[in-house]
């Protein structure tokens, strides 16, 4: 006797959970559209007649029916603000007939794309931005030829708009030729640049900067930095460094240029007056 | 010791020595690595040959590199001969030193030389993102080499190598000069050639400070005069944009390779500012 109760049970859900499914429209999934600002677009209440009775909501807010071309929607010069999710319903039962998820962006402008070795001789990096943005995500593809070999550039663990490549030769004539595309759903684009290896080495700024006054002096002051860690090799490759430093209270700077050294001395400072010191790798 | 120096923009203070105008035809070597200025060579010292003057042979006929190459030959004996009547030195410090620095100033001075001949080439020689396929000029010593290898050679290997490469070059640009058409060309390439002898000299001094002998050619691998297939007119330029090329990038290395010589021979009471750490490279 038992039995029969709970496949009667199942029996009813099983026809409840047909009789929603076909009440409510077929996709549970909106439509993704993309659309170019400033442009024009017609949203189409999915499969319904063009007479059919509907009414349009964007984001849960219904729309005026001024906007309405029989019952598809029409809007006119994109802007981001139109960006969301627009569903159409059955006038009379609100049955939902049709959702859509509208992203108005840009194709992407050309890319602008550098590369610089700040670990030199270990490799070098690539970064690259959209020089204006599309609104819309973005693919990016980046190719790095060495003469005619491809290496291989990895991305990077932190930064999305960077990837890093390894020298293996080092003091080569051959130049690199370092090639972006990128893409979205309105359109792509892309750029190269081509380089010699010795022409991107940029060491990252010196680290620690400390200005200590001397004990016995006050018109000096010592000045000590770090190279960058970043640097891997500065016996072989050493640093050089520009300091330059002036009271805050002129605009005129005085500059040394040390080939060597981590420290230096100023001995012209003016005593109780406030520095501003700055030291260059 | 301090290199603090409050410059303006570069010159080196060993530069002005170095402009001292070139006798047509002469070729000095310096046999003292304390001088390392090729061109203050004591009045006394004459007894070599005339015979590798740029200017009277006339080779336009099939100009090619093994044609230059027999000048190389007398050039490789030049420095050989003075190098052995030194004593007393001080050690290879200073000479490395300096050798360093003509390094610097070659570079500096190749700049300006190279962008008027890749003008004086055309188009497409003296465009900046020219990037043709190495083909051709087989027989230029090449700078490139595979990182650990570079790191790990001794000192009298990264020392020879110089030398090599230097000698040859300094061949190839002698043969550039004779093709050059305007005399101010002439007059730039010959002012170089000078102080890349200069280097040479100073290569020879350190070599001889250290005990290590100057490489001589084998016997069996002396090229002999043979003229060489004619080359078209692009051809030709496509080799004279290597040279240059292949200069930059010696140049560019050996700052590096007497920057770890230089490193290496610093006595040791001077090691405390040298990171000893391992960078992992």
């Amino acid at each position: 006797m038992a039995a029969p109760v709970p496949w009667a049970c199942c029996a009813v859900l099983a026809a409840t959970a047909v009789v929603y499914a076909q009440r409510h429209s077929p996709q549970e999934v909106p439509h993704v559209q993309y659309e170019r600002l400033g442009s024009d677009v017609t949203l189409p209440c999915g499969t319904a007649n063009w007479d059919a009775a509907v009414t349009w909501r964007v984001n849960g807010t219904d729309l005026a029916p001024d906007l309405l071309n029989g019952s598809q929607l029409v809007l006119h010069g994109l802007e981001l603000g139109h960006s969301g999710l627009y569903a159409c319903f059955h006038r009379d039962s609100w049955h939902l007939r049709h959702q859509v998820l509208l992203h108005v962006g840009l194709p992407p402008r050309e890319p602008v794309l550098s590369c610089r070795s700040n670990t030199y001789p270990k490799g070098f990096y690539c970064s690259w931005h959209l020089p204006t943005p599309t609104y819309i995500p973005n693919t990016f593809n980046v190719t790095v030829l060495h003469g005619s070999k491809i290496m291989v550039c990895e991305k990077d663990p932190a930064l999305k708009n960077r990837c890093h490549i390894r020298y293996m030769h080092l003091f080569s004539t051959i130049k690199y030729k370092v090639s972006i595309s990128v893409s979205n759903a309105l359109g792509h684009n892309a750029t190269a640049i081509t380089f010699d290896e010795f022409t991107i080495v940029k060491p990252d700024p010196p680290e620690n900067v400390v200005a200590r006054p001397v004990p016995s002096n006050p018109r000096r002051l010592e000045v000590t930095w770090q190279t960058p860690s970043t640097w891997p090799d500065p016996e072989s490759f050493p640093l050089k460094f520009f300091l330059r430093y002036r009271p805050l209270i002129l605009d005129q700077w005085q500059h040394v240029e040390l080939s060597d050294g981590t420290t230096h001395t100023i001995t012209d400072a003016y005593a109780g007056k406030e520095y501003i010191i700055q030291v260059a790798a | 010791m301090s290199h603090t120096e409050k410059k303006k923009k570069n010159p080196k203070p060993s530069e002005k020595n170095l402009r001292v105008g070139l006798a047509d035809g002469i070729i000095k070597a310096s046999p003292e690595p304390r001088l390392a200025l090729p061109l203050r060579q004591p009045p006394g010292e004459e007894p070599r040959p005339a015979g590798p003057a740029p200017s009277p042979m006339d080779l336009r006929a099939g100009d090619s590199w093994g044609l230059l190459a027999c000048l190389c030959t007398v050039l490789w004996h030049l420095p050989a001969v003075p190098a052995l009547n030194r004593t007393g030195d001080p050690g290879p410090g200073p000479s490395i030193q300096k050798t360093y620095d003509l390094t610097r100033y070659l570079e500096h001075q190749l700049r300006s030389l190279a962008g008027t001949y890749l003008n004086y080439l055309g188009p497409p020689f003296n465009e900046p993102d020219f990037n043709p396929p190495r083909l051709g000029a087989e027989t230029l010593p090449r700078a490139t080499v595979n990182l650990d290898v570079w790191r790990s050679l001794n000192d009298k290997l990264r020392l020879t190598q110089n030398y090599e490469a230097y000698s040859h070059l300094l061949c190839y640009l002698r043969g550039l000069n004779r093709q050059a058409a305007t005399a101010e060309l002439r007059r730039s390439l010959a002012h170089f050639c000078t102080s890349l002898q200069g280097l040479l000299g100073s290569i020879a001094g350190v070599m001889a400070a250290l005990g290590y002998p100057l490489p001589q050619p084998l016997p069996g691998t002396e090229p002999t005069w043979a003229p060489g297939p004619a080359h078209s007119d692009f051809l030709q330029k496509m080799d004279d944009f290597w040279l240059l090329k292949e200069l930059q990038t010696w140049l560019w290395r050996s700052a590096k390779d007497f920057n770890r010589l230089k490193k290496k021979m610093q006595p040791p009471a001077a090691a405390v500012t040298l990171p000893l750490e391992a960078h992992g490279f």
